[in-house]
């Protein structure tokens, strides 16, 4: 991490496992992790973990996967970029319009194969659009939704929607050269203006109540919920563990030498010759992409995406939880974000005991946020390499 | 004669003798004696007596005369045979009934229905009476029922008015009742007047007339309808005449002639589907196997083969549907026929357009800096921390809250209102002055080095004092009220009002504008502050405590940021939420207007305000989608002037 190493003989290539030796580690427990869940779970083994907490799990690890993202946009790259959720979301909503399309189709279809004569295919698109939308008080399919039906379609959407807008959005700011503070505000407002947006109810994507009953996957409505969570649940431990893959090949190498310099001192790298903007651009666009793939997995996992999940505060907690788990470093994402969020939903779900002080009760549900906030500003202060910086110790003392 | 006939007739020349009765105030005479006076005509009134009971009745102006009139009208008034006298009634148990004394309201005794009679009103006295209820009001001698009884008038406008309000127009001599009655004259004959030169004249009369009522009348004189007839008969006021497939849908036009049986209707995709369902044989339909029938197309094709054989109503062809729509000429005629009372009209109507616009656009204008105000107001504290200290504080919107709740928790103490807003003020202030030192000691004296991470730890702050409001004072919304003599609005007419209480915060936000550029130009404090912000150094070498100076600034800050909230709570609800709403706008505000400038600050805030309320504008009744608009547009703006509206060069700029 050193920038300084000026005295560097000519640098031999050294293997992506040797600059990153976590990788491995990293790999051997997610694989294991997955095979015990695997073991454990209702639909695939002994019935010990229930499906409702297989999914929490998968949900978790898809927080991982867009918890390193965000690591290597601001603990690589230094962009403390406050609009990875709302990736997160389009991914969400590009994938969950399939999933609500076609599911209400194959149910429409057969309440109407009933009928003397076959439906045209525009009866079948008109009900299909007045079951979707006679919520938000309309029965047109909006153009949005023109491809809905086509599943490489909208899997297409899940990396090109979030890719573009991070590509057009990180152009029009790293042009300009707006860096620190006011980037972070500025995709904080990219952010607010998606939420906003989405809270509209002729924005064609049901505003407020969002798209829901997405855990029901067309073609396999008749496998119960507790084989599909698993199936989620492998296909998010693949995604996590082959994002950690390429995010480790990428931070790692010459072109992670570039980005971390770019973090450390930016013009420094520009007056060396380097295309700052460029690189920023790419990890910018690149860390959105995985963000709505992440995203993807996610929906159909917690069955309802809507607005409020992209909001400002989602961005920052994705911070929160980088910064908690320890920057610079892709393990330290991944602990951040399964241990705050994990933490957050056994707090707040009342799985907490809630203890009696005799003068006062500390009921968790009010008092987690709290806890929570403080305890990333010490964080902070006192422990800016979070909790990733307690291997540092641990690998010091041997 | 018998005897009540003869008073009323004495009465009657009494009125003539005396015409100049006491006009000044309402006779103390009780309403029983008066109508005792004409007891036979009260109780069984006919069209041709009614006349004169009511002049009596206006003459002597007893109190309650009104209702009065009002209740006979709606026979609810009883006469007790044996003596003569007249009473309300409210239905009791039974069938039976209380009697109410008409001019004390008490209640007089419980009768069974036989034993009263209730007054039979007919339709031709009835119209007279109401008739009279208007003409008294509208001579009443009291100034304010005059005006009242015009403004009844001017709501439900009716053709009857107009002699009744002529003839009190001119004996009127309150100046401004006079004009008022003219005015809704205008108002009546516009729309009623029998010849239309008086129609014209008086439409003439509201040209330039920008009150909503002038408007109604004109527009509903302009109203339309749609017609078609073969050719366009004598004697229609056509308004427009519409071309089957430019300005009207063919289908529709079609479908309007049938409506009205002159040709076949034209059966809909729905009614195609029905008759094939209904006529589906051996699993085909006329020969075409139902599975294929999954298409317009096919549907069409069978449905053709079936009118082939006579069992289905034709479906015309587009060379029928144009040839049928050709016979007939639609077009929307004014249900006015008088074509110059129309021309007037919208001549009339044309006129007003130019002076509404300009005070619709007065109206946008005071809307949009009334909203900036507010931007300002929640932004001017981050001016100091963010513009001149650099330092984030995402808490800055819960120091607003903060801020907000003590004028809550001032408000449950103090009961009155305007008292309790003054303490708020100066005790918001406090509150906030002290959590914003105490913020700037522990947490950001630390990371003045690290912005970003302020920008963090600020945020844990800011999530913690979220909930910790929440756990105090609940998730529901807060009030804080503002005092009566806040609550009103000013109207300049009926396009542009403004709400007194937006008036405030706009005085509020200006006040706070020159009080903090008071500080930081013309007080040792502002100086200082200045200094440590451009050479901590250096400031500190020339005997200034840079560690006091941040702290106080930071203070001063999150000071402005509470007394803010109090102005904010005033028009917006007070929740723990309320800061969160604020904090990326104000943020916003300060960038787009030029980051470490005060003037900035206010541009960035009037930019913005102007900017969402242009945008609602053109699509009314959507904020969201203006914010939308509005973010897009900053983000934008950061392009091309990253430095905001007002940019700071040389050594202040700090880079």
């Amino acid at each position: 991490m050193e920038m300084s190493r000026r005295t560097a003989a000519p640098v031999k290539r050294r293997h992506l496992l040797q600059d990153n030796p976590s990788v491995l580690w990293f790999m051997g427990l997610l694989g294991l992790f997955t095979l015990g869940v695997t073991v454990l779970s209702e639909g695939f083994g002994i019935g010990l973990i229930s499906t409702n907490l297989v999914k929490i799990l998968g949900m978790t690890l898809c927080l991982c996967l867009i918890a390193i993202a965000m690591d290597v946009v601001w603990g690589y790259c230094g962009i403390l970029s406050l609009g990875h959720f709302a990736f997160f979301g389009l991914g969400g909503y590009a994938i969950g319009m399939w999933l609500m399309y076609a599911r209400t189709e194959i149910v429409i279809r057969e309440s109407l194969a009933g009928s003397t004569i076959p439906p045209t295919e525009r009866e079948v698109s008109e009900a299909v659009a007045s079951q979707i939308f006679s919520v938000v008080g309309s029965n047109e399919l909006p153009l949005i939704w023109s491809f809905a039906g086509s599943l490489p379609f909208q899997l297409a959407m899940v990396v090109l929607v979030p890719g573009l807008l991070a590509l057009v959005f990180g152009w029009l700011a790293f042009r300009s050269r707006v860096t620190g503070v006011y980037l972070s505000i500025l995709t904080q407002a990219m952010t607010l203006a998606l939420s906003l947006y989405l809270f509209q109810n002729d924005t064609g994507l049901r505003g407020n109540n969002g798209l829901s009953g997405l855990q029901n996957i067309p073609g396999a409505l008749h496998v119960p919920q507790s084989v599909i969570s698993v199936w989620f649940f492998w296909a998010s431990a693949f995604a996590l563990g082959a994002g950690y893959l390429l995010f480790a090949w990428v931070v790692s190498g010459k072109f992670g030498s570039v980005i971390r310099a770019i973090r450390d001192n930016e013009a420094r790298v520009r007056f060396l010759g380097y295309n700052v903007e460029g690189y920023k651009l790419f990890v910018f666009t690149l860390t959105a992409v995985i963000s709505g793939i992440a995203g993807a997995l996610y929906y159909p996992q917690a069955g309802i995406i809507n607005p409020a999940e992209i909001a400002p505060i989602a961005s920052i907690y994705l911070a929160v939880w980088v910064a908690i788990g320890g920057r610079g470093r892709l393990y330290g994402a991944v602990i951040g974000a399964a241990l705050v969020s994990l933490l957050s939903s056994w707090l707040t779900g009342g799985g907490a005991p809630n203890i009696d002080l005799g003068f006062y009760r500390i009921i968790w549900t009010d008092w987690w946020l709290v806890m929570l906030g403080l305890g990333f500003v010490l964080v902070t202060l006192f422990f800016p390499k979070g909790i990733g910086g307690l291997f540092d110790y641990l690998v010091r003392k041997q | 004669m018998p005897r009540p006939a003869l008073i009323a007739t004495l009465a009657l020349c009494l009125l003539v003798l005396w015409p100049l009765a006491p006009l000044s105030a309402q006779s103390d005479t009780p309403l029983q004696d008066v109508l005792q006076t004409v007891q036979e005509q009260v109780a069984s009134p006919s069209r041709a007596q009614v006349g004169g009971v009511l002049d009596v009745l206006q003459e002597a102006d007893a109190p309650g005369t009104a209702e009065f009139l009002t209740r006979w009208a709606e026979r609810e008034v009883f006469e007790r045979p044996e003596d003569g006298l007249f009473f309300y009634a409210r239905d009791g148990a039974d069938r039976t009934l209380t009697l109410i004394d008409l001019d004390t309201g008490e209640d007089v005794a419980e009768v069974t229905t036989r034993d009263v009679n209730q007054i039979r009103v007919n339709a031709g006295v009835r119209r007279e009476i109401e008739g009279a209820l208007v003409t008294f009001e509208l001579l009443a001698p009291d100034r304010a029922r005059r005006m009242a009884a015009v403004r009844t008038i001017a709501r439900s406008p009716e053709a009857d008015h107009i002699p009744v309000l002529e003839s009190a127009l001119s004996e009127e001599e309150d100046g401004a009742v006079a004009t008022r009655m003219a005015r809704v004259l205008d108002l009546l004959n516009a729309r009623f007047a029998s010849d239309s030169a008086t129609r014209v004249a008086a439409i003439d009369a509201l040209s330039g007339d920008i009150t909503t009522e002038a408007r109604r009348a004109l527009n509903q004189i302009l109203s339309t309808g749609s017609q078609f007839a073969p050719e366009i008969p004598e004697g229609t006021n056509v308004a427009r005449i519409r071309t089957p497939g430019a300005d009207l849908d063919l289908v529709d036009a079609y479908a309007r002639l049938a409506d009205a049986d002159l040709v076949p209707p034209r059966p809909g995709r729905n009614a195609i589907r029905d008759a094939l369902r209904a006529n589906v044989s051996d699993g085909a339909v006329a020969g075409i196997p139902v599975h294929r029938l999954d298409t317009e197309e096919a549907r069409r094709e069978a449905y053709r083969l079936l009118q082939d054989e006579g069992i289905v109503p034709p479906l015309p062809t587009q060379a029928e549907m144009d040839a049928a729509v050709a016979q007939y000429v639609f077009f929307d005629a004014y249900l006015e026929p008088d074509a110059d009372v129309t021309t007037a009209a919208r001549a009339a109507l044309d006129s007003t357009r130019t002076s509404v616009g300009i005070w619709q656009f007065v109206s946008l204008s005071l809307d949009a800096l009334s909203l900036a105000s507010i931007f300002f107001l929640a932004a001017i504290g981050l001016a100091i921390t963010f513009g001149v200290m650099r330092v984030i504080n995402m808490a800055h919107g819960e120091f607003i809250m903060m801020g907000a709740y003590t004028g809550y928790v001032v408000q449950t103490m103090i009961p009155d209102y305007t008292t309790s807003l003054i303490v708020a003020l100066p005790m918001a202030f406090l509150v906030t002055f002290a959590a914003g030192v105490a913020l700037e000691r522990t947490v950001i004296r630390h990371l003045y080095t690290r912005p970003l991470e302020t920008l963090l730890a600020t945020f844990g702050i800011s999530i913690a004092l979220q909930q910790l409001a929440k756990n105090i004072f609940g998730t529901q919304a807060r009030p804080l009220t503002a005092p009566d003599w806040l609550a009103g609005s000013i109207a300049f007419n009926d396009v542009a009002s403004i709400s007194t209480i937006r008036v405030a915060i706009f005085v509020m936000a200006i006040a706070f504008l020159l009080a903090l550029l008071f500080i930081l130009n013309r007080t040792r404090l502002g100086l200082e502050v200045r200094a440590v912000t451009q050479n901590p150094g250096m400031a500190a070498s020339m005997g200034i405590n840079p560690d006091r100076i941040n702290m106080l600034t930071f203070g001063l800050g999150s000071g402005i940021a509470g007394v803010a909230g109090v102005s904010i709570g005033l028009v917006a609800q007070v929740t723990s939420e309320m800061g969160a709403n604020y904090i990326v706008q104000s943020f916003m505000t300060v960038v787009v207007g030029g980051v470490g400038s005060v003037f900035g600050t206010l541009a960035g805030a009037t930019l913005i305000g102007a900017l969402q309320k242009g945008i609602e504008w053109f699509n009314p009744g959507n904020t969201l989608a203006a914010q939308t608009f509005m973010v897009l547009f900053i983000i934008l703006f950061i392009q091309f002037r990253p430095k905001g509206i007002v940019a700071l060069k040389g050594r202040a700029a700090g880079d």
